[in-house]
């Protein structure tokens, strides 16, 4: 079987080597067969890594330990759930994700957009081919997944932290969104490689991209609630480097869709656009280089390995490779139109792209910061989270009143006057709230205060976008508000959702501003019987349980909770001791209040032999949003992702209007 | 009309671009940010360090009341130099002797001090519990 494996890889490595070679000769010399035949060979690919995949797939169902991969990974006991996670949990099978993932995106990319693209196409298959040689010569020659050993009678078994359904669909999440911004980038460098610089590359990608940047914060986003419910430490975010890792590529791609659109309208922001596509993709690949090669540390040290130095010298060719075409390109690059005014919605979104930008240079500049210094002053020099703090508040704070004005201000030049009477009434309503709140004491932290006042003017804007819209569709003729405001939606697609995302960020500023700049927590050693108070609840020790399950002890302290008079129940909180991986793992109770979204958070850091605990208890207020914040992103992405005929039109027109090379 | 569109603007936004990295630069080097070292350079250094070491059992004391004692020896050792540390806050799950810690702190009389709180463990692999990482 490992053979098979092996076989297959090669196959891969094979054909992707072809289907370069063959694709940039067919892309010179201008022949249609040829380019067809490295097309199929790219689509071949993804056939052989699939069987390569489903080798290593069978191999762990079957705890075949004889793989050396399996046994580090798995043991007897895992639960299936986990056998498969597994396969990503180790370098050798990720990569081999990355590999499958990028040959499936390639194959559908190329055959989605072959008739109306073909012009790009022949120059998007070598680009890909090219990134999909350095993964399976990865495979292949320097991390096989198919080494074999003498099996041993039971694998090393898994970490008990990851032992866990997020870690089903978090890594998988986050390697489609790496993978996936391989699309937007090889349509870039097809472009510039055939000279073809219209806008048919960023309308052709902007799927692509809007896809990998949705899995990439869903992606995120279950990772912080992992944190948040598994770790235990009271947390969601770190700002650890394998965190900050997935985040600025999102950046990244956060400022590219908003560009991108300047350029679909404007024709601005070419040579800007390339930039953000290509530092995202490197930001991808860089993404995985910091997860795997363990040059920083981090909290997330995986194996360190022999891949580190290939991933960097990958990255350095591409990126001087990509700067290069550009440079050759500049000249045709040059946009027709010209910033009017700094106060128009081009301006707004250029604010939009320089604060999104210089927050993702500012994480990257903390995250390589400790290399830096180590190379400058002989001395690595960690930042830490103050640092990466501040910059969020000094950067993410206008960033997100921005994003209240963005989308409202006209277009080209806007008068001062207009600004006023568009913005009147969600400046009252900040200004209102940030009284209210003000007074209600929540003056106990600037920064929070700031934010939560701009998200009020954020949501206001937001909210008034879907009343006029809903009144003026209910005007055109609508039956009904609820059919008028559904027709809203589904004519304009990209723009309201938009606002859906928007209005996820909003509930995401309030959940993190709440959960970090107002909240409260308090250690305490009890003895049972005993109380504590935390933020206004009684938390009251009752007793210890202990109880065996299949691969752990479970023991939990039980707490009664109340609230003034109020009873809310019992928490239990704990630690699980683990028997084979031979391991503790704290098992938190957080108690949701579903009203305020505030949770009650404990933690038993330590239970003594005679029953004494010590306990951490924090209170979050708001935290729940950000949960919530997820679903409506996840909402506002799919509106924004679903099929539109309209536009499908619009595109075709426009491949009409360039005029496509007859046939070749 | 039309005013002639000036590039001024765009440089504009180019020089907060840049004084925004500058300030940053100024940021970083000037403030926060502690040194990152392994115990065995840490004799004779006075301020708040960030130390990574292997832990060194036997591990005594109680981390939530007069605080845990146990060894920190630099992970790839030919030095031989073992710091005392003394720490209180939140012990991480995986802490043990042989595993590999970070912590914040600084060196008072001999002993490393460590900020409350301050302990990240780092799993010498975290998929793999790698098998010669015995207890000492």
């Amino acid at each position: 079987m490992p053979e098979l494996g092996h076989a297959a890889l090669l196959v891969t490595f094979g054909l992707t080597a072809y289907a370069l070679v063959a694709g940039v000769a067919a892309a010179r010399l201008g022949r249609r067969r040829l380019a067809a035949s490295a097309r199929n060979a790219l689509v071949g690919a993804f056939g052989s890594t699939l069987v390569a995949s489903a080798v290593l797939l069978a191999a762990l169902l079957r705890n075949d330990f004889s793989f050396t991969y399996v046994a580090r990974t798995t043991s007897e006991a895992l639960p299936t759930a986990y056998t498969i996670s597994a396969f990503w949990g180790g370098q050798e099978g990720s990569l081999l994700l990355w590999l499958l993932v990028l040959t499936g995106f390639g194959a559908a990319a190329v055959l989605l957009n072959r008739r109306w693209a073909r012009d790009l196409i022949v120059w998007v298959v070598p680009v890909f081919a090219a990134v999909a040689v350095f993964f399976s010569f990865l495979l292949v020659a320097v991390a096989s997944p198919f080494a074999t050993q003498q099996a041993p009678p039971d694998g090393a078994g898994m970490t008990p932290s990851l032992q866990n359904p997020y870690m089903l669909a978090h890594p998988p999440l986050l390697y489609l969104g790496y993978v996936g911004l391989t699309v937007p980038f090889a349509f870039a460098m097809a472009a510039l490689l055939s000279g073809r610089l219209d806008e048919r590359w960023l309308i052709a990608t902007r799927r692509w991209t809007l896809l990998a940047w949705a899995a990439l914060g869903i992606g995120q986003l279950l990772g912080a609630h992992w944190a948040y419910v598994e770790v235990g430490w009271g947390g969601y975010y770190a700002w650890d480097p394998v965190e900050n890792a997935a985040l600025m590529p999102w950046l990244a791609a956060t400022a590219f869709l908003h560009s991108v659109m300047i350029q679909e309208k404007r024709g601005m922001l070419r040579v800007w656009n390339l930039l953000l596509v290509l530092l995202a993709f490197s930001l991808a690949l860089f993404g995985t280089f910091l997860t795997r090669s363990g040059v920083v540390n981090s909290i997330h040290s995986f194996t360190q390995s022999s891949i580190g130095p290939w991933f960097l010298a990958f990255i350095a060719v591409t990126v001087f490779v990509s700067l290069a075409l550009v440079f050759r390109r500049l000249p045709e690059l040059r946009s027709p139109t010209k910033l009017e005014s700094p106060i128009s919605r081009e301006a707004a979104f250029l604010y939009n792209n320089l604060l999104l930008l210089a927050l993702c240079l500012t994480i990257l500049w903390g995250v390589v910061y400790p290399l830096l210094s180590e190379a400058v002053r002989g001395e690595a020099v960690v930042l830490g989270r103050s640092y990466y703090d501040f910059f969020l508040r000094i950067f993410g704070l206008p960033l997100l009143l921005l994003m209240g004005i963005g989308p409202l201000i006209a277009w080209r030049r806007a008068s001062l006057s207009s600004l006023l009477t568009t913005f009147r009434l969600p400046t009252i309503v900040a200004l209102a709230a940030g009284a209210v709140l003000l007074a209600l004491g929540a003056g106990s932290s600037v920064p929070g205060l700031v934010a939560y006042t701009f998200s009020a003017f954020v949501a206001t804007t937001i909210a008034m976008e879907f009343v006029r819209g809903t009144r003026a569709r209910k005007a055109l003729g609508a039956a009904s508000w609820p059919s008028a405001f559904g027709s809203l939606i589904s004519r304009n697609r990209r723009r309201y959702g938009g606002y859906v995302v928007h209005a996820a960020i909003v509930l995401l500023a309030v959940g993190v501003a709440g959960s970090s700049a107002f909240d409260s927590v308090k250690d305490a050693r009890l003895e049972r019987g005993e109380s504590m108070t935390v933020a206004g609840y009684t938390l009251t020790y009752r007793s210890l349980e202990e109880r065996q399950v299949s691969n752990a002890t479970e023991i939990r302290a039980l707490l009664e909770v109340r609230r003034g008079d109020r009873e809310l129940g019992t928490l239990k909180a704990g630690k699980n001791a683990y028997t084979i991986e031979d391991q503790l793992s704290n098992e938190v109770g957080i108690r949701s209040d579903l009203l305020t979204g505030e949770d009650l958070f404990v933690i038993a850091e330590q239970i003594g032999a005679d029953g004494v605990v010590d306990f951490r208890v924090f209170v979050k207020p708001l935290v729940n949003l950000i949960w919530i914040a997820g679903a409506v992103f996840l909402l506002g992405s799919a509106i924004t992702l679903w099929p539109d005929a309209r536009e499908q039109r619009r595109l075709v027109a426009r491949t009409q209007e360039i005029g496509l090379p007859a046939t070749r | 009309m039309a005013r002639k569109a000036s590039p001024a603007r765009l440089v504009i936004a180019l020089a907060v671009a840049a004084i925004l990295a500058v300030f940053l630069l100024y940021t970083s080097i000037a403030g926060g940010g502690n040194p990152s070292i392994s115990p065995s350079e840490l004799a004779g250094r006075s301020g708040t360090v960030q130390l990574a070491g292997l832990v060194l059992g036997p591990v005594r004391g109680d981390a939530h009341a007069d605080g845990l004692r146990f060894g920190l020896r630099d992970i790839d050792g030919e030095a031989n130099t073992t710091v005392p540390v003394l720490y209180t806050g939140s012990v991480p799950d995986l802490f043990r002797a042989g595993r590999h810690i970070v912590v914040d702190g600084e060196l008072r009389n001999g002993t490393f001090v460590a900020d409350p709180g301050s302990m990240i463990t780092k799993c010498p692999s975290k998929y793999s519990p790698s098998r010669n990482s015995g207890k000492d």
